[in-house]
């Protein structure tokens, strides 16, 4: 009997002391990541059956359990993938959100400055120093608009760099996870069949480390291995193998940065629709929903106002008497041939209408019968059967293809705006080339006797303008008078004889356009002519000032201005909905995480309780072999 | 509910921070006067602010437009006030110069005199602004739009007006052309011009006439001739243009008037046998014509009856035409006088709305004050509330016990 007092005695010490143990192990594990508290499991020993019935042999321990809900573990995973994809396209985008809000630093300020010179030069056109103002600022609009652009290219590469870093730390979390694999396999297999607790711990943090990253799938095995997947089913992890991801130059754009697998020493693109969740994600859908679409924004509004500004100069003449040139540099179209295609394949993209632009990219091919232009954004597009040429460009949105050297399921990207702002520069340095004079002026004969007058005409758009613009013609009504008059002159289409006249009616020759009004009398002459000398001219100026408030852009919805302001608004639309929804999944973090603490946390109170617990048992343990030996002791004083 | 002690610090941390960044944001806001730090904060409001911003450039380019236009009629109207005494004043010597003591010699010291003025009109004609661009030259500030030649005072610009943005909807003309202001002025009464011949011997004196059926008009020149037979003085009108006679031997008394085809005349003392006169219609003639036309009547020496006959009819056609010459002046003065009031009145209207775009701008952006700061000391009792009560709670451990 005595014995089997020392016996249970020794196994609640035993016990006890794994209880010390455990909680020892809680207590120090309390700030461990991905920790989940341990508890030992007690169970009586199998009893002795006496013929007073069974009697019990003690404790044992059967096993050390985490406490630990799958459930919960995946809830907490899933709103931290989201989390961080959030989390990441916020602190992003949030840069941009400063840059294109910070009101010095905008492109307001050199845009409004830009027009106010232009104002300037219309009230005096003849004055050198206004001139000159005009051209500086006119340098440093379009030095702003590169700045700019050099920030969405920074920001273009910080993505880049970040996409290289995340699949590093994908590859290399997924590798750990593999070798936690192969050990938990090992353990696992040991006849003991007891659950390597702390292993698991290290292998689910990293599993949810590697879920802030990019979301996966997790499919555990029956041997306890995990097996990982992530974008559409791309293996990254089986059992204690792993598959590699890489990054690689995209085939339809060489500027960005893209994910793919290795499979037999090839790298095979994943498509970024795919890739969502978690950093990687958030850096993607940043990339692809609004870093892109701003950059052509911005592109927009330089290649619409230097486009504009351009035909409206042309319109123009110079001190010189030259007519009006370029005034802006205008960035061509960015065209893209796929990897695939044939070297020799080319297409010749062209701006036919700045005021049509979208901010998306575009993409041309040819299936073997049809050419289509797509636009990417909402894949509408346009097509033709007839290979596109100068003559019959195939145009969508403001943008022609003009000739094309293309073989049957070859691609090309197109895009019009990205470099916009990039690429758009001040091609006058001259201030006697700033075209502020109108290259035509109209006169009233005075031996005229009617009332009638002529106004000062105006140039027809678009450039260029017409050979014969500055030819001498002459108006001279009928004597005596009836209602018409001849058009002599030099030039095509000259003279045409016996127009019928009427007050107001616009008088259209040689590409100029203008009105005559009130009663004429016979013999009454008109005459149009260069404006020769027109130093003080400032018809043109007037035309190019009021550009700013006319809307040119975006199919003549908006102006300049108003669409950099959607720019801004759009960005800081979306930083707001992400400031928000990041906040809102922080929170759906912080609450599953405390759900999930409150069943697998440490509380340091209760361990102290435990401690105390499992203490007074190791003690009560000790009397148990206290008493025992006592009853030994009894036992040999018997003959005393 | 079990709560592990990584959850009470990190919630107690969570919160702090919350608090934290609440209250930072709105210090921020205090401290630069601004609700909108960045779009994010009110997108809507800060694109609005970016296109309120855009008005308020304008506005203020706008005010500095009005007030080059304001400049530049502010100095053609003080040349015109200086053209226009000096009208007046070749008027006084055109009266003068009719004065029948006077003798040969007077009259050529007063033409002496309006050559005189004729330079300092075509001086003020080719008047110049600050920036040495003249006036009156339409486009061609560079050039000088007046000159004497053989042929007279021959004008080099060209009919040009310019324009300056005064508003977003208003171009307003900042200059006149020298045709306008001193060529195109009609000549006789506005309507016909009649005139002495140049050989007539009689002292007939013809008057400007007036039109009295405007419909019955032809703008025909005509001719009437005089022939004295017997004592008798008879005249005849011919239509040169069409050749046609329209009346002969009609009875002529000094005075009396005389009307064919709407129009009406007086010729008053004696022609002699075979004396024209000559009815045309109206044409452009230039001031400088004009006075260079009165220089060449005052200087001419007077002989005989026919002589001062002459002299009469050459003043009264000067005065004629240099009424229509200063009421030219003037109606361009009205103008540029129009011109400027609405230069004021648009520059008082974009004084209205600078104000009011400083409202709207203030309104999306500015911070409320009151508001900001209220909510300030809010957010600091709530972040000492937070930080107090984690470091209660967090004090608390059963470890301090045992």
């Amino acid at each position: 009997m005595g014995n089997g007092i020392f016996g249970i005695g020794i196994s609640g010490l035993n016990a006890a002391q794994a209880g010390l143990l455990t909680t020892g192990h809680n207590i120090s594990n309390a700030a461990t990541p991905g920790y989940n508290r341990q508890q030992i499991v007690e169970s009586s020993n199998r009893p002795h059956l006496t013929g007073s019935g069974y009697l019990g042999q003690g404790v044992q321990v059967s096993t050390v359990r985490r406490v630990y809900s799958e459930f919960l573990a995946g809830q907490v995973s899933q709103a931290q993938t989201q989390s961080s994809q959030l989390d990441s396209y916020y602190s992003q985008i949030r840069l941009l959100n400063n840059m294109l809000g910070d009101p010095s630093a905008g492109l307001s300020p050199t845009l409004q400055s830009f027009f106010n010179a232009t104002q300037d030069v219309a009230a005096d056109p003849a004055s050198v120093p206004s001139r000159q103002v005009l051209l500086g600022s006119a340098q440093s609009l379009a030095t702003r608009f590169q700045e700019l652009n050099q920030r969405f290219t920074e920001f273009r590469d910080g993505v880049n760099s970040q996409i290289v870093g995340s699949v590093t730390e994908i590859n290399s979390l997924a590798q750990q996870i593999a070798n936690l694999n192969q050990s938990i396999a090992l353990v696992g297999d040991a006849n003991s069949r007891q659950p390597a607790n702390d292993l698991l711990d290290q292998r689910d943090a990293l599993v949810a480390e590697l879920g802030r990253v990019i979301n996966i799938a997790v499919v555990r095995q029956s041997d306890g291995t995990f097996n990982v997947f992530v974008g559409n089913g791309q293996a990254l992890v089986l059992g204690a193998l792993t598959l590699t991801l890489d990054t690689m130059a995209s085939s339809a754009d060489p500027a960005k940065t893209v994910v793919g697998y290795v499979a037999g020493g090839n790298t095979i693109p994943i498509p970024e629709s795919t890739l969502q969740g978690g950093s990687l994600g958030g850096v993607l859908a940043f990339r692809s929903g609004t870093l892109d679409s701003a950059q052509n924004a911005l592109g927009r509004v330089a290649i619409g106002l230097a486009q504009t500004f351009n035909d409206q100069h042309r319109l123009g003449q110079d001190l010189n008497g030259a007519i009006g040139g370029d005034f802006f540099g205008v960035a061509v179209p960015g065209v893209i041939s796929v990897a695939g295609n044939n070297p020799a394949s080319s297409v010749a993209a062209s701006i036919s209408n700045a005021g049509a632009l979208t901010t998306s990219d575009y993409q041309f091919d040819f299936d073997g019968t049809n050419y289509t232009l797509t636009r990417l954004s909402d894949n509408t597009s346009v097509s033709s059967t007839v290979l596109p040429s100068g003559a019959a460009p195939l145009s969508l949105d403001g943008i022609s293809i003009t000739a094309a050297t293309i073989n049957a399921s070859e691609s090309f990207v197109i895009q019009p705006t990205r470099n916009g702002a990039r690429d758009i520069t001040v091609t006058i340095n001259d201030t006697g080339k700033i075209a502020a004079a109108a290259p035509i002026r109209t006169a009233a004969a005075l031996t005229n006797s009617g009332s009638a007058t002529i106004s000062a005409g105006s140039v027809n758009s678009p450039p260029p303008v017409d050979i014969d613009l500055q030819q001498a013609v002459t108006i001279a009504f009928h004597v005596p008078y009836d209602g018409q008059f001849d058009v002599t002159g030099a030039g095509a289409g000259l003279p045409a004889n016996n127009q019928a006249y009427t007050a107001g009616a616009d008088i259209s020759f040689h590409g100029w356009t203008l009105q005559i009004s009130g009663s004429p009398a016979a013999g009454d002459t008109f005459t149009i002519g260069p404006n020769s000398n027109g130093a003080s001219d400032n018809r043109n100026a007037l035309l190019l000032g009021s550009l700013q408030i006319q809307n040119t852009l975006a199919d003549g919805t908006t102006t300049y201005q108003s669409a950099y302001g959607q720019l801004v608004s759009q960005v800081g639309n979306k930083t707001r909905e992400l400031e928000v929804t990041s906040k809102a999944q922080a929170n759906l973090v912080a609450q599953t995480e405390q759900a999930q603490q409150s069943v697998s946390g440490v509380n340091l109170d209760e361990e102290a309780a435990n401690l105390l617990r499992y203490q007074q048992a190791y003690q009560a343990a000790g009397k148990v072999i206290q008493i025992a030996n006592m009853l030994f002791d009894t036992l040999l004083n018997l003959d005393r | 509910m079990r709560v592990s002690t990584n959850s009470v610090y990190e919630l107690g941390v969570a919160s702090i921070l919350r608090q934290q960044e609440g209250l930072l944001k709105t210090q921020q806001q205090v401290s630069t006067g601004r609700r909108i730090l960045t779009p994010a904060d009110d997108p809507v409001a800060a694109a609005r602010a970016l296109d309120v911003t855009q008005a308020e450039s304008l506005n203020t380019q706008y005010a500095e437009n009005r007030n080059d236009a304001a400049t530049s009629l502010g100095l053609a109207e003080s040349v015109l006030q200086a053209v226009t005494s000096l009208v007046h004043d070749v008027r006084t010597v055109a009266l003068t110069a009719g004065n029948p003591i006077l003798i040969d010699r007077d009259r050529a010291s007063l033409a002496t005199g309006l050559r005189g003025r004729l330079d300092e009109l075509i001086g003020l004609a080719n008047s110049v602004d600050g920036a040495g661009e003249h006036l009156f030259s339409g486009y061609q500030g560079r050039t000088k739009p007046f000159a004497q030649t053989a042929a007279g005072v021959q004008y080099s610009g060209d009919q040009g007006q310019r324009l300056i943005q005064a508003s977003a909807s208003r171009q307003i003309a900042v200059s006149d052309s020298g045709t306008d202001v001193f060529e195109r002025i009609k000549n006789g009464n506005g309507v016909f011009v009649a005139t002495a011949a140049a050989a007539n011997s009689g002292s007939g004196v013809i008057s400007p006439g007036t039109v009295v059926t405007p419909a019955s008009l032809t703008g025909h020149d005509y001719q009437i001739t005089f022939s004295v037979a017997a004592g008798a003085v008879t005249y005849n009108v011919v239509d040169t243009t069409t050749a046609t006679t329209l009346s002969t031997a009609n009875p002529y008394t000094s005075g009396n008037s005389i009307s064919f085809d709407g129009l009406q005349l007086e010729i008053q003392g004696t022609p002699a046998d075979g004396d024209q006169f000559t009815v045309a219609p109206s044409t452009n003639q230039s001031l400088f014509r004009t006075l260079s036309d009165l220089i060449a009547v005052v200087a001419a020496p007077l002989s005989g009856q026919n002589g001062s006959a002459k002299l009469i009819n050459g003043l009264n056609a000067a005065l004629l035409n240099l009424d229509h010459g200063l009421d030219n002046i003037l109606g361009i003065r009205a103008a540029i006088g129009t011109r400027l009031q609405e230069v004021d009145a648009l520059q008082s209207a974009g004084d209205g709305l600078a104000v009011q775009y400083q409202q709207t701008l203030s309104q999306l952006q500015d911070v409320d004050y009151a508001k900001a700061i209220a909510t300030l000391n809010q957010q600091q009792v709530y972040l000492e509330a937070a930080q107090k009560s984690f470091v209660k709670v967090s004090g608390l451990s059963l470890f301090e016990y045992i």
